[in-house]
């Protein structure tokens, strides 16, 4: 069973019921602005970092291509390897945006998680609460509220 | 517009009583290839979780060492789901369960056969 761990509780059994029900084999829930609200299947910190940057930066090139292309940013993308694919994709709550990125081999699919995805985006916007307050994408406590959240993810401090 | 090449198949299938849904689906991806749905039924969910099912028949088949999947058929309280497939792709047909079982898995068959699939 894939270990699940979030920084913020609400989060916990819709990625809990999304990586179980898509047989994802790492899940990562993050904020746009690449902070990480919870993951699954990461062994090291410095990886579920990378993969946040990554994904946020790979976000934002995606919307503003999006933008370009299509007059709206691309709802999700999907990129396929030689055995592992990757799927991102955005989910609005009332709490805000929040990026979902998973790693899936065969024994998924780009439908099987598709769908599930769309089961996971109606689960966490329904458990989100209240935002705290205007959102700040990149506020001036970014770097010390990551490694707060990566400490929680992780047991260490 | 031009007809996909699986648009006869799915038409020939539809034709069917009791046939409410069929369709071409990308075994690996579960995506929808091409599809004749009827309306109200979630055709990306049917063709996700069929295809991912079908897959997995097939690969239990293999392991125990019986070949080839031809038929998967599912019996559900109130209609079939059936699927063949081919070079990564598997024709689904949904049906009620009124319908006439044999000739929609002959349909599927022929299908099969006549290299609708490739």
């Amino acid at each position: 069973m894939t270990t699940v761990a979030v920084t913020e509780a609400w989060a916990e059994a819709p990625l809990r019921q999304f990586v179980e029900d898509a047989r994802v084999d790492l899940a990562l829930l993050l904020h746009a602005s690449g902070q990480v609200l919870g993951q699954a299947g990461f062994e090291r910190r410095m990886d579920v970092m990378t993969a946040c940057a990554l994904a946020a930066g790979i976000n934002a090139t995606a919307a503003e291509l999006g933008r370009m292309l299509d007059g709206k940013p691309f709802g999700a993308l999907h990129y396929a390897g030689k055995s592992k694919q990757t799927f991102l994709a955005l989910v609005d709550t009332r709490r805000g945006a929040f990026l979902l990125f998973c790693v899936f081999d065969e024994r998924a699919s780009l439908g099987i998680v598709q769908l599930y995805f769309g089961e996971f985006r109606h689960r966490l916007s329904a458990a989100a609460p209240d935002a705290e307050g205007p959102s700040t994408p990149l506020n001036e406590h970014f770097e010390g509220e990551l490694n707060r959240n990566l400490a929680a993810l992780f047991g260490r401090t | 517009m031009k007809n996909s090449p699986f648009a006869d198949l799915l038409g020939a299938l539809v034709r069917q009583r009791g046939v409410t849904a069929a369709m071409v689906v990308s075994e690996a991806d579960g995506l929808i290839v091409d599809a004749q749905v009827s309306i109200g039924m979630r055709g990306e969910v049917v063709a996700a979780l069929s295809a991912s099912l079908y897959r997995r028949a097939r690969l239990a088949a293999q392991a125990a060492g019986y070949g080839e999947t031809t038929v998967l058929q599912l019996e559900a309280e109130q209609g079939r789901i059936c699927a063949v497939g081919k070079n990564d792709l598997v024709l689904v047909a949904v049906t009620e369960l009124g319908s006439n079982i044999g000739l929609v898995r002959m349909e599927m068959l022929k299908g099969l056969q006549g290299g609708a699939l490739g």
